[in-house]
């Protein structure tokens, strides 16, 4: 019986998950590639230029999150920004880096803007774009994964439990005349960070192994060390795929370092923080207004990007430095003659993340609590690695089981992610769920079946729903997987979104930006109103 | 004689990649039956709408006359393709997601070297013999490589410059002039970076231009005697680094980025392939109708771009069909004409019909190419691997 | 008509902490069995019940009317449970949660046994209203009835009365025993309160030692 939950689960996510890593790990073993890696003259630089952007953009995103989360405690923001963050989540990270670009660029709004005032008649000489420091890219990455952090530590901070003891902790250290700063630095940041661990090296492993973005906006020569490696992985030459792949183990296994270091250095630290903890109150506040002021900036400037994204889908032709382009609606009659690509991610968003749940569901029914630990040790390890590794293992994997160039294929690539993001949205709300309510019902002779539809999964409809917008969400931004496996036969947004951004068409470009957007939004829109309490009047 | 199990099996798995190796001795008729509600799945670049368009019409004409489906495989970088199919053989995947892919220079060299083509078929397609194999020798000459019959010409390219003649009047003939033009305009004058294509084509031109020997072009050549033939080219990029956009310290991504560049006035200078593109980009009003595009005096490079089908491809009968209407007079005349995507034919205008050549008459237009030099073949293949290397570790390692 | 245990005993990780006892508990008596927090009280009611949890594992028979109960699913074993909480299902209406435990009858005949306990739960009119929108002694009131409604032939009560206020606990207490009484059930009350034992009820309390003994 045990044994009957765990079946699909495995055979869609576990085995292909270890499939993958399997072929990722073998390429190791290959003297040759390693020599022309380490001959490669971008190897070093491509290296530091990741580091440099996924520590300073995860650094960057926590302050972000804390100064906003600590301004907006308890007040009248506080309420919405869960569902405000959310949203923002549902924007896809390919979407921010083509509209922050569209912003930016030497012939972007800004430059637009500033050469009506002065008087420029050709885009300025700005590096804004593509810089050698991987700055925008930083700028990118810390504006798409501030909201994902303010968004767990809001959760964090909403539990009943942890907002009682939390108000207390407050109450009572202002009173001993500890100001905003001393309360968040040394109270409450110091009790969250064990939950706060994992995802910010998530984030961190993410925004250094990112491609999809840093083809967009990040450097070029030399460009992150992720870029190097897909360059390599997409080669004609069978060299220049085996570099690519050991490539990408030097890089996860230089990240893992660069985390042991950060670890050990925490340790090493941690005297001169019990020094910072237990000296005497400091009555120091940050103004709320600063809090208030990024949280304005962070909302005003997603919305800007999306108003830019809508603007630039329809201006045809429009020649520096005219702010008014000419209008036409080409590019969007042109997407909805051949909506395929919007249909296969639509498609697939919905078939996985509906699929997921199930096989989520039947682990969860079935299988005793202890064993969720084996879940989400594989998907942290999905998450936790950089994608570029997994997706190259993934393609070999697959390649072998006749698996490229076909919907299932692609269906199980995009089920991975999908099913490691929910199994840790959902496996901790569904595991709280008070078991004598089951006692209870089973008291009144109700069948576990029964007690599943008509009381459990009510009960749940929160997090479930949450759980499928974000699934429909990750499913809608995979790049990676969906360019190695769909074999050229298959198209999908993510897909289309970066071809076009290295093409001349920025209408079209804007336009699957703004496709890529769309969707997952209405999709947590919509889950948001199933999701919510049967008596809640808003 | 005794067959090892092992050998057997791979005699099995060898056989089950040339399933139609009769296909290309048969006639065309039989083709043309065998294709009858084949699906092809043309694997060809994408980045602008009206090659996709012609695309998609030469689908819808295909279809109309021989019933076979037409699927345009949108993709960014050929190699991807050539990759593929390698790992789609090396898997032992006979239908292959390839049935006909857009291919040129290094990627035809990987595929040919590696036998992951069909063929021969090019010259046994009813229409190869409209080619003008004798007037353009890049016909059967892909960058030095001979192609055998393995691909079949579809277009013809030479390196052409262009820009705004308001802003630039007396356009540079020469790599030395455009030097010139980037020294008095500092940041406005650049190329993309190898290996993109027109990167990799600009480096080479500059090599053609800056090496006094010619004659060593078309030789293979190795690391030492490129390091050694290659100074003054190395001198020269080093002299105009300063003055490119951004100092020379990044470079755009891609010929088409750099296109962008120019109609926004970011860039002076614009290159490409396809000397009628610069005409096609006033005509769509991305570019000004002040365009002047040129080829330098002593010649740009050429070359021909060619359709081939992979050793493995499901709808082999499918792809030949198509490949030969890609050839037909029709077809080339429409490719030709700017109004829809203007890529020069590789038909001899001689060898056809009246009515037919007439379809290729053309007058000048705004953005066509009015100070045109001669095609100089590319340097042999060897050079590609030791130009991009090269210029990887001067330029771009950081 | 009795509620049995006989020869019951509790395990946790190979350790005894409750050693083998019977009891009888007689149709209508309400039997206190004390105990401190931690003793191993809830763990011995969720067994009579049928859903211990797996580090814990327990022996010997629960014989409730004649039948060994040991093999039979908890849903089918009608023993009613209270909890500290109420658990109303929080998603259902006051009578939603009541309809939830009725058995299986014609509609209408269901809404009107519905609406009659509302009625002698003095909750009139209460049918449609959400559970959060009661007050702790109408829920606890709701919540019992919910039980009662099953036709439970036992039932287990795990300190039902210890979050409700101080003035409010021995209204919902007196109101408890009495509608016990009246269905006439055996009932096995687990606390840690001497106030909450029904007068001249017996008591059990299990000592330090895992032993239960009669007080």
């Amino acid at each position: 019986m045990v044994g009957v939950g765990a079946i699909p689960i495995c055979l869609l996510f576990a085995v292909p998950l270890i499939a993958s890593l399997y072929y990722a790990l073998i390429g190791a073993f290959d003297s040759a590639a390693w020599q022309a890696l380490f001959a490669h003259p971008q190897l070093w630089s491509g290296l530091e230029l990741s580091i440099f952007t996924g520590a300073t953009s995860a650094v960057l995103a926590l302050i972000t999150a804390i100064i906003i989360v600590a301004a907006t405690y308890e007040t009248a923001t506080w309420r919405n920004l869960p569902a405000t963050m959310g949203a923002m989540l549902a924007l896809p990270h390919i979407a921010l880096a083509i509209g922050l670009s569209l912003l930016i660029m030497p012939s972007g709004i800004f430059a637009r803007i500033v050469a009506n005032i002065v008087g420029w008649q050709t885009p300025p000489n700005w590096i804004t774009t593509h810089d050698p420091n991987g700055l925008a890219l930083i700028a990118a990455l810390t504006i798409k994964e501030a909201p994902f952090l303010i968004w767990i530590i809001a959760g964090l901070l909403n539990r009943d439990d942890i907002r009682q003891i939390f108000n207390n902790q407050r109450a009572a250290a202002t009173s001993l005349g500890h100001g905003g700063i001393s309360v968040w630095l040394r109270l409450f940041l110091p009790q969250m960070m064990p939950k706060l661990i994992w995802p910010l090296v998530i984030v961190f492993i993410y925004a250094a192994t990112v491609v999809d973005m840093s083809l967009v906006i990040g450097p070029t020569q030399p460009p992150t060390l992720a870029t190097v490696v897909w360059a390599d992985v997409n080669s004609e030459q069978v060299i220049n795929n085996a570099r690519g792949n050991v490539g990408a183990i030097f890089l996860s296994i230089t990240l893992a370092l660069c985390l042991g270091v950060t670890y050990a250095l925490l340790k090493l630290g941690a005297p001169l923080f019990r020094t910072f903890l237990s000296s005497a109150p400091s009555s120091l506040s940050l103004p709320n207004l600063v809090g208030i002021a990024k949280y304005q900036m962070l909302i005003w400037f997603y919305l800007v990007i999306v108003v830019l994204l809508f603007f630039i889908s329809f201006a045809q032709n429009w020649s520096f430095p005219n702010l008014a382009p000419i209008i036409s609606v080409r590019a969007w009659t042109q997407i909805f003659q051949n909506p395929s690509a919007l249909i296969t991610s639509v498609e697939l968003a919905i078939s996985t993340s509906l699929t997921a749940l199930v096989l989520i569901i039947l682990w969860l029914e079935i299988l005793p609590e202890k064993a969720d630990r084996i879940l989400i040790l594989l998907s942290v390890a999905l998450l936790g690695l950089p994608a570029i590794l997994v997706g190259l293992g993934q393609y070999r994997a697959f390649l072998n089981f006749g698996l490229t160039g076909n919907m299932m294929g692609l269906f199980l690539a995009h089920l991975m992610p999908v099913t490691a993001y929910m199994i840790i949205v959902l496996t901790s709300p569904y595991r709280a769920l008070d078991q004598r309510y089951s006692a209870t019902a089973s008291s009144f002779g109700k069948s576990e079946i029964e007690f599943l539809w008509q009381i459990k999964l009510p009960l749940l409809k929160a997090p479930i729903y949450a759980a499928l917008a974000i699934g429909f969400a990750v499913s809608f931004s995979q790049y990676i997987p969906a360019q190695l496996l769909a074999a050229g036969r298959y198209s999908t947004l993510p897909i289309e979104a970066v071809t076009l951004t290295s093409g001349t068409n920025r209408p079209l470009t804007a336009a699957f930006a703004l496709l890529l957007l769309l969707p997952p939004l209405v999709a947590y829109v919509i889950s948001a109103h199933f999701g919510k309490s049967r008596w809640s009047t808003a | 004689m005794k067959i090892s199990r092992r050998s057997a099996l791979q005699l099995f798995a060898a056989s089950t990649f040339v399933p139609f190796a009769p296909a290309f001795a048969a006639d065309w008729k039989t083709i043309e039956a065998e294709a009858k509600g084949q699906e092809v799945f043309f694997n060809a670049w994408a980045g602008a709408d009206n090659i996709n368009a012609y695309i998609s019409w030469a689908g819808e004409e295909v279809m109309k006359r021989w019933g076979v489906k037409l699927t345009h495989v949108k993709i960014t970088d050929t190699a991807e393709v050539v990759k593929r199919v390698r790992d789609e053989v090396k898997a032992g995947k006979a239908d292959g997601s390839v049935d006909l892919v857009w291919i040129n220079g290094a990627n035809f060299k990987a595929m040919k070297s590696e036998k992951l083509l069909f063929g021969p078929f090019a010259e046994s397609l009813p229409n190869f013999a409209l080619v003008d194999v004798k007037g353009k020798p890049t016909t059967t000459k892909d960058f030095t490589e001979t192609t055998d019959g393995l691909e079949s010409p579809w277009g013809m390219a030479q390196f052409t410059f262009f820009a705004d003649g308001a802003k630039v009047a007396n356009p540079p003939r020469s790599m030395i002039e455009l030097a010139a033009v980037a020294k008095a305009n500092p940041g406005r004058v650049t190329y993309p970076a190898p290996p993109d294509f027109h990167g990799t084509t600009f480096l080479k031109q500059a090599l053609v231009e800056t090496v006094a020997d010619k004659s060593i072009f078309s030789k293979p050549i190795d690391q030492a005697g490129f390091d050694g033939a290659a100074k003054p080219w190395l001198a020269f990029l080093d002299e105009i680094k300063p003055s490119l956009w951004r100092e020379g310290k990044q470079y755009p991504k891609s010929q088409a980025e750099i296109t962008q560049m120019v109609a926004d006035g970011e860039l002076l200078i614009g290159l490409t392939f396809n000397p009628n593109e610069p005409a096609n980009l006033v005509a769509a009003g991305t570019l000004p109708k002040t365009t002047i595009a040129w080829q330098h005096t002593a010649g740009t490079i050429g070359n021909s771009h060619f359709v081939a089908i992979p050793a493995n491809a499901k709808a082999k009968a499918g792809a030949q069909v198509v490949a030969n209407f890609l050839l037909s007079a029709e077809a080339q005349a429409k490719k030709n004409d700017l109004k829809t995507w203007g890529d020069p034919t590789v038909l001899d205008i001689a060898k056809l019909s009246g009515d037919d050549a007439k379809m290729f008459a053309a007058s000048a237009v705004p953005g066509s190419v009015s100070l045109p030099g001669p095609a100089i073949l590319e340097p042999d293949a060897s050079f590609v691997a030791l130009i991009e290397s090269t210029w990887l570790s001067h330029y771009a390692a950081g | 008509m009795s509620l049995q245990l006989k020869n019951i005993s509790l395990v946790l990780d190979g350790k005894q902490f409750i050693a083998p006892f019977s009891l009888d508990i007689a149709e209508g008596e309400v039997l206190t069995l004390m105990g401190r927090s931690g003793s191993g009280k809830s763990s011995l009611l969720s067994y009579i019940a049928g859903d211990l949890p797996s580090p814990f594992s327990g022996e010997g028979d629960v014989v409730l009317n004649g039948k060994t109960l040991n093999n039979t699913p908890p849903r089918n074993r009608n023993i009613g449970r209270l909890f500290q909480d109420d658990l109303l299902f929080p998603h259902m209406t006051v009578g939603e949660n009541l309809l939830f435990s009725l058995p299986r009858g014609a509609r209408v005949e269901r809404e009107a046994m519905m609406q009659a306990v509302l009625t002698r739960a003095e909750l009139e009119g209460f049918s449609d209203r959400a559970p959060h929108t009661l007050s702790g002694g109408q829920r606890s009131r709701v919540s019992l009835m919910r039980s009662l409604l099953a036709k439970p032939e036992a039932m287990l009560l795990d300190e039902p009365f210890n979050k409700l206020d101080r003035d409010l606990r021995s209204t919902i207490r007196d109101y408890t025993f009495s509608h016990l009484k009246t269905c006439n059930v055996p009932t096995l009350l687990v606390t840690h309160d001497i106030s909450d034992v029904p007068v001249g009820g017996r008591i059990f309390e299990i000592t330090k030692s895992g032993e239960v003994k009669h007080v």
